[in-house]
């Protein structure tokens, strides 16, 4: 399945090119960030109420800016200088900036992956079967490709969280468990909605992709000689289709990871999130004082950025090194 | 067996366009023709049967809080509410054939009229978005391709990658904030004129007054919407023609003595941009997705943002006949990106 | 009635690639007469087609000429260019690789026109092919049209007047009589219905028809120099004998002269007045056919030709030549007879490196061996187990990307093939 060549070819292209390493890096460090947010943050995330005396937000550390606050039953301008309590800021409802980004990173990378599996799980057995036998099958299963395809993902979203609403699970946050740190959050909210919503408008990427493989794979001749054994197809699609298809549909993967971390921020964008402990929540929070207080929205846009471009870098670097019919489009 | 695979674009044309070999061109169109009725009717019933899992009544959405129950009952049985099911999706699927979308619930217009109205401006904005986006990023691709591993192009793949990686809502609010704010280059409120008036008001006075400030207003949804378009074509161009510019043709031209220009735009630039049509074809879901958003952001009088009222509202109706017609768009592009792919290409058209 | 049209003296091509340096074509000397064929011979990788497009000035990064001299007799060309490179002058003939780029482009068609290999892959498979042919065409009457200013024939159409002909048909390129040149080109090659082959499409063609294209579409320049570069190595074996035949018409009715190359000694022998051999970016022995077949002298010449079936004795084994093409990175290659490691007569003295010997026969016959002034002695001769085996990477590999490097190595990844290929085209 991963030959010699493929790992040759992996560790070339990575030593080859500073691009890949730095995805990585990223990559890593987002996912430290996200699994150690409890002690590495500085306040509960989900706490409000991180006022100045003057009962105004805080500004990122070593900025100030001018506010109206009611005091005293009058209105007053007040400048208001940043604190080391709050080094990023408050938002305004008064949480703390820097805590809420490191636990964004956790929804994001949380749904971001779950998504893509649900999407994996759907879309590849559907693509494989369609491929391997062909015929009406083939036909009746590319047609609702069809018809997802000519939804816009993040308008069937919209539509499906309608339906179901949006409502998050919570589970037990492992790092507060083990004791690691104190006074945060005890569980972290899975927006499931949104996780499964997200897997079922982007299989259909890769229905496509793995039924462009079965249908080349099945013409193969060791998919014959097996077949002229007295394989079953059962056997065939799971010893010999799967195994090499998966190349193109780790390739995918990767990439859909981004795809689907960008359209979890649109839908909590948008308000259809289940969590507010979203990046794209946060950036919606934002919009209201954006020209008061930027930093509220520009530091969760920031995340996103990082956590997209990593997932895209390595992306590139696997596509560059598994598939070498692409060239290069990241070097 | 090896083919080329896109994965940016997420789609292999030979994969999915490959049995359209061998066929004419006319049966192609028919065949294309006949499959997107198919996923036309696909989405209404997918968009129906949302509605009918959809929890709450619908009676309750339509009437104001506090209605009796009588009352609740009367619309229910206007409505056919109280109809089985199936006879409740035929009439819907017989008023969508004759173009009757039904009455919104929360406004009692009719669907039609507040769907067509909203047409333009999101039409303006994805027009604006895809010249946008065509203007800059051929240009770069081929720049980024002729010139490889030169600071130009890796200007472009930085530009590219950040393109693609930047959540076009956040792109959005830092341009209004940036430029809009702090430049005070852009406006940044709701725009005050579309681009009908504005036009129908030069050729009345003369004055293109109007058309300037609807320029003004245009730039930044057109550029946060065309972002991604952008780094995504420049992407497609620098690979595809990386690629193509490999092809033994290109040295063969070269060596009959062909100018260069001609070698790099009549050859290859076009070679490369043919498979390019079809994959951005299936991007106009992207595109729409990406309207809804920077209309959202924007305040931009379209579908989209009349879209996310109705979800709000769980306007149905509304809801049903926006998707509906995005689906109507989505499928006539395609048809119309596929002919022009089979006629630019020789090769599917008469093998 | 002789005269040499091509010079080239002391030609050296490298790539730069990651893996280190590779001479792909080392102080290559040629003399080719007008109106002869000039064969080229040598296994896959030992620089044949490097040396055509260098010739061409078709090498591109990382490749390079770095070194050498390509004499071109052209009085028209020596007229045109002496005021600017009075260096490059010498007599009736102009040194290219003087010249700038734009120069030596606008020689391309006009002067020098090639044939590639595989006709399919060499057409755009989205233009027909008589607009192709009728683009070759008019360059050709552009250049004509202006013949006193050498640099700006290929640059006078640019990108505005491209963008323009999308809307005004006056701005295309092609003009109509190009397109009725290309036709009567057509009709020269022997394809059928000209008028309506020139309005397919190359995929509408067999391989056959479409290197007759090709040919059509070389001639359009009328050139000095027609390099074909494996012509037939693409096609069906009677398919083959065609081209060569048209080859031969085309060439006894114009008189023009033909670089061919081929790894393919039979196609050498039917062809070819004179034969150079190729051998690891070097050319190890040259003369005329007479020279090579009968009279050779250098062991890797005998082993090729040991190597073509013998027709007489049909169902006879071929005899591969032991060994591995030699590898061309400059760190790998020692300054010694590049065949020693796989010669049956290697000697002791084969490890400095062999100059070019004047050899028995015609005045043309050199060879760069020993052996033309030593006899073989056996108990110099070096051990068996002397140099170690190893696979390595060859030239053409680098010259023709598209078609040589195994899909399965990346760029970067040197193309790595062992040599099972014999001298002769598999019947």
């Amino acid at each position: 399945m991963i030959s010699k060549r493929v790992k040759s070819n992996l560790k070339q292209t990575f030593s080859e090119s500073l691009l890949p390493k730095i995805g990585l890096v990223l990559l890593l460090s987002i996912l430290f960030m996200a699994m150690f947010a409890p002690v590495l943050a500085t306040h509960d995330p989900t706490r409000t109420g991180h006022y100045t005396e003057e009962g105004a937000e805080y500004p990122p550390l070593g900025h100030e800016y001018t506010t109206q606050v009611a005091a005293d039953g009058e209105i007053g301008e007040v400048t208001v200088q940043g604190s080391s309590e709050h080094v990023l800021g408050t938002n305004n409802v008064g949480q703390d900036v820097y805590s809420r980004f490191l636990y964004g990173a956790r929804v994001s990378l949380l749904v971001g992956l779950l998504g893509t599996s649900m999407a994996v799980a759907i879309g590849v057995p559907v693509g494989l079967v369609a491929g391997y036998y062909g015929g009406r099958i083939d036909d009746g299963l590319m047609r609702i490709a069809d018809v997802m395809l000519a939804f816009p993902a993040l308008v069937l979203a919209l539509a499906l969280i309608g339906v179901f609403g949006e409502s998050p699970f919570y589970v037990p946050d492992p790092i507060v468990r083990a004791g690691l740190a104190e006074g945060m959050p005890e569980s972290i909210p899975i927006p499931g909605t949104v996780t499964i919503v997200v897997g079922l408008v982007t299989w259909v990427w890769f229905a496509r992709v793995a039924r462009g493989e079965a249908l080349s794979i099945r013409n193969e001749e060791y998919v014959k000689a097996a077949r002229s054994f007295g394989a079953s197809n059962r056997t065939i699609l799971l010893k010999h289709v799967l195994p090499n298809s998966l190349t193109p549909i780790i390739v995918l993967a990767t990439i859909q990871v981004a795809v689907i971390i960008l359209l979890e921020a649109s839908l909590a964008y948008l308000g259809f999130s289940g969590t507010t402990l979203s990046w794209g929540y946060e950036i919606e929070r934002g919009q209201d004082v954006l020209r008061t207080r930027p930093w509220v929205s520009m530091l969760p846009g920031i995340g996103i950025v990082l956590a997209v471009i990593s997932v895209n870098l390595l992306g590139d670097w696997l596509r560059d090194a598994l598939d070498p019919n692409i060239e290069g489009e990241g070097r | 067996m090896k083919r080329k695979r896109d994965y940016q674009a997420l789609d292999s044309l030979d994969t999915v366009y490959g049995y359209y070999i061998q066929m004419t061109l006319g049966k192609f169109l028919v065949r294309r023709i006949l499959q997107g009725v198919f996923v036309i009717w696909g989405v209404i019933t997918i968009m129906f049967g949302l509605r009918a899992v959809s929890p709450g009544d619908p009676a309750n959405l339509m009437l104001a809080e506090g209605a009796t129950q009588a009352l609740v009952e009367q619309v229910r049985e206007e409505e056919g509410l109280n109809e089985p099911i199936y006879v409740q999706y035929f009439d819907y699927l017989q008023g969508m054939v004759v173009g009757d979308f039904g009455y919104s619930w929360q406004s009692n217009r009719e669907v039609e009229a507040m769907v067509i109205e909203r047409i333009p401006a999101t039409i303006e904005l994805a027009v604006a978005a895809t010249i946008v986006a065509i203007v800059i990023a051929i240009p770069l691709g081929v720049i980024s391709a002729t010139r490889r591993n030169q600071p130009s192009d890796y200007g472009a793949t930085l530009f590219s990658l950040l393109g693609i990686s930047t959540p076009n809502f956040w792109l959005g609010l830092m341009l209004i904030l940036i430029l809009g704010v702090w430049a005070g280059l852009f406006p940044t409120g709701r725009r005050p004129v579309g681009f009908g008036p504005a036009v129908l008001t030069l050729a009345q006075t003369g004055s293109p007054s109007d058309i300037f400030t609807w320029l003004k207003y245009i730039a930044l949804p057109a550029i946060t919407l065309g972002t991604y378009f952008t780094a995504l074509i420049t992407r497609l161009t620098r690979s595809g023609m990386v690629d193509e510019l490999g092809k033994p043709y290109v040295t063969a031209s070269q060596a009959k003595g062909l100018p260069a220009v001609l070698v790099r735009y009549k050859h290859v630039l076009r070679n490369t941009m043919i498979p390019i049509l079809t994959v951005l074809g299936l991007q106009i879901g992207t595109l729409m997705g990406g309207a809804v958003i920077t209309e959202t952001v924007f305040n931009w009088p379209g579908l989209g943002l009349r879209l996310i009222d109705a979800l709000d509202a769980r306007d149905w109706p509304l809801m049903q006949g926006i998707v509906v017609f995005i689906a109507i768009a989505f499928v006539s592009i395609n048809i119309v990106v596929d002919a022009l792919y089979a006629y630019l290409n020789p090769q599917v058209s008469d093998e | 009635m002789t005269e040499d049209v091509l010079r080239v003296n002391d030609l050296s091509t490298r790539f730069f690639t990651t893996e280190g340096q590779v001479n792909a074509v080392s102080n290559l000397d040629l003399r080719i007469e007008r109106g002869e064929i000039f064969g080229i011979v040598g296994e896959s990788g030992s620089g044949k087609s490097v040396t055509a497009r260098s010739v061409m000035n078709l090498i591109e990064s990382p490749g390079e000429i770095t070194s050498g001299e390509i004499w071109y007799r052209n009085r028209d060309l020596v007229e045109d260019v002496e005021g600017d490179y009075p260096d490059a002058v010498d007599g009736e003939f102009v040194d290219l690789l003087a010249l700038s780029d734009d120069v030596r482009r606008s020689l391309r068609g006009t002067s020098f026109s090639m044939i590639f290999q595989d006709p399919e892959s060499s057409f755009n498979p989205t233009l027909t092919v008589g607009e192709q042919l009728a683009e070759a065409v008019e360059v050709q009457r552009r250049a004509s049209a202006n013949p006193r200013s050498t640099r700006a024939r290929t640059r006078e159409y640019s990108l505005g007047n491209y963008l323009l002909s999308t809307v005004l048909p006056s701005q295309r390129y092609v003009s109509e009589a190009s397109h009725e040149r290309a036709i009567e080109l057509l009709e020269l090659v022997g394809i059928p219905d000209p008028v309506e082959r020139a309005d397919e499409y190359p995929h509408e063609y067999s391989g056959g028809m479409l290197q007759r294209a090709m040919i059509a579409q070389a001639l359009a320049g009328e050139p000095d120099l027609l390099i074909a570069d494996e012509p037939t190595t693409a096609l069906d074996v009677t398919i083959q004998a065609q081209i060569l035949d048209l080859l031969d018409e085309l060439q006894a009715e114009t008189g023009m002269t033909i670089l061919l190359i081929t790894h393919n000694l039979g196609v050498i022998a039917r062809m070819c007045d004179q034969v150079g051999v190729m051998y690891a970016g070097e050319i190890v022995e040259r003369g005329t056919l007479e020279d090579v077949f009968d009279g050779h002298v250098h062991p890797y010449t005998e082993g090729l030709l040991g190597s073509v079936p013998d027709l007489e004795r049909a169902g006879g084994r071929l005899q591969p030549i032991p060994g591995n093409v030699p590898s061309l990175l400059d760190h790998e290659m020692d300054d010694r007879c590049q065949f020693a490691d796989r010669c049956p007569k290697a000697m002791e003295d084969c490890l400095e490196h062999p100059p070019e010997f004047d050899a028995p026969g015609s005045d043309h016959h050199e060879v760069r061996c020993v052996l033309t002034e030593t006899e073989y002695d056996e108990s110099r001769a070096l051990p068996a187990d002397y140099f170690g085996g190893k696979e390595r990477p060859t030239a053409d590999a680098y010259a023709d990307p598209g078609t040589d490097i195994d899909e399965s190595t990346g760029p970067g990844n040197p193309p790595r093939q062992p040599v099972d290929e014999p001298g002769g085209d598999r019947p």
